[in-house]
C-alpha cells in the first residue's frame, strides 16, 4: 500500500516535470521569430475577435459619452487652438500645392522609374481596435484588419498623434500590434529597430529600447556631431524600407553619452498615447511584388 | 447549474478582461490594475470542484489567452494558470473553509500568478525591471481588484461549482475524509 502511494507520488511529480519541460519547450518555440500562425491560432483569433468586438466598440462608446460630458469645459479652448491651427494648414496647403506639383515636373525630368515615383505613396488604412490585452509584459493591441484586407506583418500602426507600434501577427480578418513600447533591444522577442531621424535636420539614430519605468523611448547610435537637441521632433527615416518615413515618434526629453562613450542615447518621450485606443491607421508601404503577384 | 454554463461565463469574463475593463479603469491604471477575473474563477473551481478540474480549465483559458493576445510567447499563462489553479487545490479541495479564509487563499493564488508571470518573462528576458518595481507597479493594485471580484462572486461561484461537482462525487474523490 505505501509502495502504491509512493509510485502515485512520483508520478504526480513526474508528470509535473514532463509539464513543465513542455511548456518550456513551447515557449522556447514561439519565442522564435515565426513567419507565420498556424491555422488553430489563426481559427481562435478570428472567432474570438467576432465577440470581442461586439464588446469593446459599445464600451468604448459609453466611457466616451462621460468623457465628453467632463471635457466640456475645455470644448471651447481646444476650439480656439484648432482655429489657429487650421489657418496654418490653410497657409500650408497652397505651399504644399506648389511644392508637390513641381516636385513631380522635376521627378519626370530626371526619369524616375515607376517604382522610385510610388516609394512614398503609402496607402492610410483605418481599423478599429477591438481589444487591449491584459497583461504587463506583453500589451498587445488587437485591430480588425488581417491578411484579406492587404494587412502583413511588420506594417507600421499610427494614430493621429504618432506612431503607436507593428503589426506582429496577421489572421484572416484580424491582426495583432506589437507597440513600440514593447521594444526591448535585449531580448529576441522584442529586438525590432525603427530607424529614426528628427524633421527638419539631418540626423540619424536607432530607435530600439523602451523604459517602463519613466515611460520613455531610447534612441541610439546617434553619432558625436548628430545636430540633434532637446525638445526635438524625432520621425521615422524610412531607411529600413520596412517602416515608412516622416511618422511622428516623439519629442527629445535629454540627450547623454551612450553606453560605450562613442555614440550618443536620446530620451524620447513618445507623443502617441497607447491606452484605450479606438481606431488606429495601418500604413502600408507601396509594394511592388505583391502587386504584381495579384494583378 | 452544468459545468459547460460555467465554462461559458469564463468565456465571457475571459472577453470582459480585454474589452470592458480596459475603459473601466481610469487612463493612469490601465496596465497597473490588471484583471485576473477567469483565473480568480480558477481558484474557485480548485476550491469547490477538485485540483483537476482546476488544472483543465486554467490550462485551457490560459491558452486561449496565450494565443488570442500572443506577442512575445506561447504557454506563460497557460503554465502559471494550470500550476497555480492545481497548487491552490492541492492544499484545501474540498475542505469546508470560511469565507474570509477562500478569500484571501484566492488573493495568495492571484499573488503567485503575478510573480511566476513576472520570474518567466523575466527569465526569457522580456522584462527587465526588479521584482519590487513590479510590486508596486501591478501587482498589488490589480491584487485588489482580484479580491474584491472574489468578494462579489462567491456566493454565486461557489453554488455554481457545488452545484455542477455535487457532494457524492465529492466524498469519494476528496482522499482525506472532512470531519464535521
Amino acid at each position: 500500500m505505501i509502495q502504491l502511494f509512493k509510485f502515485l507520488r512520483n508520478k504526480r511529480l513526474f508528470l509535473l516535470l514532463i509539464g513543465l519541460i513542455l511548456f518550456v519547450a513551447v515557449m522556447g518555440f514561439s519565442l522564435s521569430d515565426r513567419k507565420d500562425l498556424s491555422w488553430p491560432e489563426k481559427f481562435v483569433n478570428d472567432s474570438v475577435a467576432l465577440l470581442q468586438s461586439w464588446l469593446y466598440k459599445p464600451a468604448g462608446y459609453m466611457a466616451g459619452l462621460f468623457e465628453d460630458i467632463r471635457t466640456m469645459r475645455q470644448l471651447y479652448e481646444e476650439n480656439e487652438e484648432l482655429r489657429t491651427t487650421v489657418a496654418r494648414y490653410a497657409r500650408d496647403r497652397s505651399t504644399y500645392n506648389y511644392l508637390k506639383s513641381e516636385n513631380e515636373t522635376l521627378k519626370k525630368y530626371l526619369h524616375f522609374t515607376r517604382e522610385q515615383e510610388q516609394i512614398n505613396n503609402y496607402k492610410y488604412v483605418i481599423a478599429q481596435v477591438i481589444a487591449a490585452s491584459p497583461d504587463v509584459y506583453n500589451k498587445t493591441i488587437k485591430i480588425n484588419l488581417g491578411s484579406k484586407h492587404g494587412i502583413r506583418k511588420n506594417m507600421a500602426v499610427m494614430t493621429v498623434a504618432g506612431l503607436i507600434g507593428l503589426v506582429s501577427e496577421v489572421s484572416p480578418i484580424t491582426s495583432t500590434v506589437m507597440p513600440i513600447t514593447e521594444l526591448n533591444a535585449q531580448s529576441i522577442a522584442g529586438a525590432k529597430k525603427i530607424s529614426a531621424t528628427v524633421s527638419g535636420k539631418e540626423s540619424f539614430g536607432i530607435i530600439e529600447s523602451y523604459d517602463s519605468e519613466t515611460g520613455q523611448l531610447l534612441m541610439t547610435r546617434i553619432s558625436e556631431d548628430d545636430p540633434l537637441q532637446e525638445g526635438d521632433t524625432v520621425i521615422t527615416s524610412g531607411l529600413g524600407s520596412v517602416f515608412p518615413q516622416g511618422i511622428e515618434v516623439g519629442k527629445v526629453i535629454s540627450k547623454q553619452v551612450g553606453d560605450y562613450g562613442l555614440t550618443y542615447t536620446a530620451y524620447i518621450q513618445p507623443s502617441a498615447n497607447f491606452d484605450k485606443l479606438r481606431e488606429v491607421m495601418v500604413v502600408q508601404v507601396p509594394d511592388f511584388e505583391y502587386e504584381e503577384l495579384g494583378e | 447549474m452544468r459545468i459547460h454554463w460555467i465554462i461559458l461565463i469564463m468565456f465571457v469574463l475571459f472577453l470582459v478582461e480585454g474589452t470592458l475593463m480596459n475603459w473601466l479603469v481610469p487612463i493612469e491604471w490601465v496596465h497597473r490594475v490588471v484583471p485576473h477575473f477567469v483565473f480568480v474563477f480558477v481558484l474557485f473551481s480548485s476550491l469547490y470542484a477538485g485540483r483537476h478540474v482546476a488544472l483543465l480549465l486554467g490550462i485551457v483559458f490560459g491558452m486561449l489567452q496565450d494565443i488570442v493576445y500572443y506577442g512575445h510567447l506561447l504557454g506563460v499563462h497557460s503554465f502559471t494558470m494550470g500550476l497555480c489553479g492545481y497548487l491552490i487545490g492541492l492544499m484545501l479541495e474540498f475542505k469546508r473553509v470560511p469565507m474570509l479564509t477562500a478569500i484571501s487563499v484566492i488573493g495568495m493564488g492571484c499573488l503567485l500568478l503575478d510573480t511566476l508571470t513576472f520570474m518567466i518573462y523575466t527569465v526569457f528576458k522580456i522584462n527587465s525591471q526588479p521584482y519590487v518595481w513590479a510590486l508596486s507597479h501591478h501587482i498589488l493594485p490589480s491584487l485588489f481588484l482580484q479580491l474584491l471580484f472574489a468578494l462579489a462572486c462567491y456566493v454565486p461561484a461557489r453554488r455554481w461549482f457545488e452545484q455542477a461537482f455535487p457532494r457524492k462525487s465529492r466524498e469519494e474523490s476528496s482522499e482525506m475524509p472532512t470531519i464535521r
